[in-house]
């Protein structure tokens, strides 16, 4: 049954495979450009922040600087696409070429059947999308885009590629499975991925380990390697805002004990008295980029998991198949 | 294997479809060894019943088992002794021939595949063509050649001649009367070539308006109708005693009975003549219009023999 698998969707099988490897290409040659532009910029000491930077050595990096764009995305919808366009036929495919019939009666059974194709797309799926995960990596390095900690990094980084590419592959069997009809399958798992996938990156991903907390000046620059979370004034002995506050509730309070300097039209008292006055601290809330494995491991196991719900759901929907 | 299990046996097995019923009160006894046709208009469940006893529909209604085992199981004990051949001979079309016979090897443990060369050599189709180029009844013929290869108990064909011509018709039922006679294998074939049916089955079974109306060996079948033929117009009240009128046809000179008789009828108003097994079809296929009283007597004489 793993050679029927294989060969039953052997063309988009192969075709996945070679578009991955055009991109891991791509990835090298935009790598490489990106990495020349950033070398020339710094051996002539260039600075964006100088205004006596000549045109000339900021040119290479403008040049380059909208593959970063582009790639950005290539790289965060390779797991999507790929997991989709695998798994939506796999069941679905079938039933409406009718081969299901076919399939079901040989003497295996249904479950057999589908956990042998199941297996074999699942393994193409991560065998692809785990070799291009160190090629992404190193692209985002070579591009010297900032650590892998921010989310826009982290989306394309580590493992959770892997993992989002499993979840979208079983997103696509399981609703290919409920839809028996690959157009419409399609059309249903592409809001339901890029929901999850926001959802659990804008609220899910900050909690998923507690993040560092830091007391600081309200003027002490942010360090941009760390993946800034939240900021503001809240009371002292506390880290985060109390039940009844939000981030923002305290700056008012601050605004309003600095008070306006009528000649200057600056703050008239400082805000370090204002702060003493209130009883409240500055405190900046961000995950370092220490976090990242924890954090990495932590969103793969809900779309792992996710993914194992989305097989229990298919077996079911097969096993009470209709025709 | 036990020759008093039924190769296939359904009790009330029904199918609905939303508040239409695609085959209701469906019982019947198939004897192993038999080459059963089931026959009945367009949408009378011929498909429904055929695809339940392969195990893909889910019944609605009733039970269906085949040798003793429940198809809607999907165990392998179940599956390995069906062989389905469905309406619209699914293949997978990118495979060439030769690896849709790779596919039965590997998903079948008693797969012959000499049996799967010799037919198709003597179908003349060769094995490296890719399936989706073949015609439809080369398609067919692969995919019956899929059925017979398995070796299973039971065949279940669905319409398995409809998209062939007349040469390839005679070509695929020889193999498949071959492939019968080795083996030992029940057949039930759904077909509408009634003419083919009656040189080669040995069982009849009559489906119309998602109902059995008759299920029974052939010889029976046919020593007990008979046609009966008087001139001028008589009516129902005047048929022979002990008779059972399945289709009347009346015409200003003369009066057609088609009817069952329990013994010889004895009537010099009426010929009797012997029908053929094409004349008692088409008779029972029209029997919608007749009255219930028909109906239920015809229902109630099934369920009885069910029981025996």
């Amino acid at each position: 049954m793993i050679w029927a698998s294989w060969r039953m969707h052997r063309t988009i099988y192969l075709v996945s495979i070679a578009i991955a490897a055009v991109l891991a290409i791509w990835l090298y040659i935009s790598g490489t450009l990106e990495a020349s532009a950033w070398t020339s910029f710094t051996s002539h000491n260039c600075s964006p922040s100088y205004p006596g930077s000549s045109e000339a050595c900021m040119a290479g990096l403008t040049g380059t600087g909208s593959f970063s764009t582009v790639n950005v995305w290539l790289c965060g919808s390779l797991p999507a696409i790929l997991g989709l366009v695998l798994g939506v036929p796999l069941v679905a495919g079938e039933i409406e070429q009718r081969t299901n019939r076919l399939a079901w009666t040989q003497s295996i059974t249904k479950n057999r059947w589908l956990f042998s194709k199941i297996g074999v797309g699942a393994t193409i799926v991560v065998g692809i999308v785990g070799a291009m995960a160190p090629m992404i990596w190193w692209w985002t390095d070579a591009a010297r885009r900032s650590t892998h900690i921010q989310p826009s990094n982290f989306d394309i980084s580590g493992f959770v590629i892997v993992a989002y590419a499993l979840f979208a592959f079983m997103l696509g069997v399981a609703l290919g499975a409920l839809i028996r009809r690959t157009g419409w399958a399609f059309a249903a798992c592409i809001p339901v991925f890029v929901l999850v996938r926001f959802v659990v990156r804008l609220y899910v991903r900050p909690t998923l380990i507690s993040p560092t907390t830091r007391s600081t000046s309200v003027n002490a620059p942010i360090s941009s390697v760390n993946w800034q979370l939240h900021s503001g004034f809240v009371p002292i002995g506390h880290s985060a805002p109390t039940a009844s506050e939000t981030w923002s509730s305290n700056s008012q309070v601050i605004q309003n004990c600095q008070g306006l300097n009528s000649n200057t039209g600056k703050p008239a008292l400082s805000t370090a008295y204002c702060e003493k006055l209130h009883h409240l601290h500055y405190v900046l809330q961000y995950h370092p980029p220490s976090h990242f494995w924890s954090l990495q491991l932590a969103e793969s196991a809900i779309f792992l998991g996710a993914a194992l719900f989305l097989l229990g759901i298919t077996v079911l929907a097969v096993r009470r198949w209709r025709t | 294997m036990n020759p008093t299990v039924p190769a296939l046996e359904t009790v009330n097995l029904g199918k609905s479809y939303g508040r239409k019923w695609g085959l209701q009160d469906c019982s019947l006894r198939l004897p192993a060894g038999r080459i059963a046709a089931l026959v009945g208009p367009n949408g009378a469940g011929k498909s429904t019943l055929l695809r339940m006893a392969a195990g893909i529909t889910r019944p609605s209604a009733g039970k269906v088992e085949v040798f003793g085992h429940s198809p809607q199981q999907q165990t392998v004990e179940a599956l390995r002794r069906i062989g389905y051949l469905d309406q619209e001979r699914p293949l997978y079309r990118s495979f060439r021939v030769e690896e849709m016979l790779r596919f039965g090897r590997q998903l079948n443990p008693r797969w012959d595949d000499v049996i799967a060369h010799n037919y198709l050599r003597q179908l003349g189709i060769p094995t490296d063509a890719v399936v989706g180029r073949l015609s439809g009844g080369q398609q067919a013929q692969v995919a019956l050649t899929m059925c017979l290869a398995k070796r299973p108990a039971l065949l279940l064909l669905d319409e398995p001649v409809a998209a062939l011509d007349p040469i390839a018709r005679e070509g695929l039922m020889q193999i498949l009367l071959q492939s019968v006679a080795d083996s030992n294998t029940t057949v039930l074939l759904s077909s509408h070539a009634l003419s083919d049916l009656a040189s080669v089955c040995d069982y009849v079974i009559i489906l119309s308006a998602s109902r059995v109306h008759l299920a029974d060996d052939l010889d029976y079948v046919l020593a007990s109708h008979r046609l009966l033929v008087a001139s001028g117009v008589h009516h129902s009240a005047e048929t022979p005693a002990g008779v059972v009128v399945i289709s009347a046809r009346h015409s200003e000179r003369q009066t057609d009975l088609l009817v069952r008789v329990e013994q010889p009828v004895n009537d010099p108003e009426w010929r009797v003549i012997e029908p053929t097994l094409e004349e008692i079809v088409l008779a029972y296929l029209r029997e919608q219009q007749l009255p219930d009283a028909v109906n239920s007597n015809m229902v109630s004489r099934w369920s009885l023999r069910g029981e025996q």
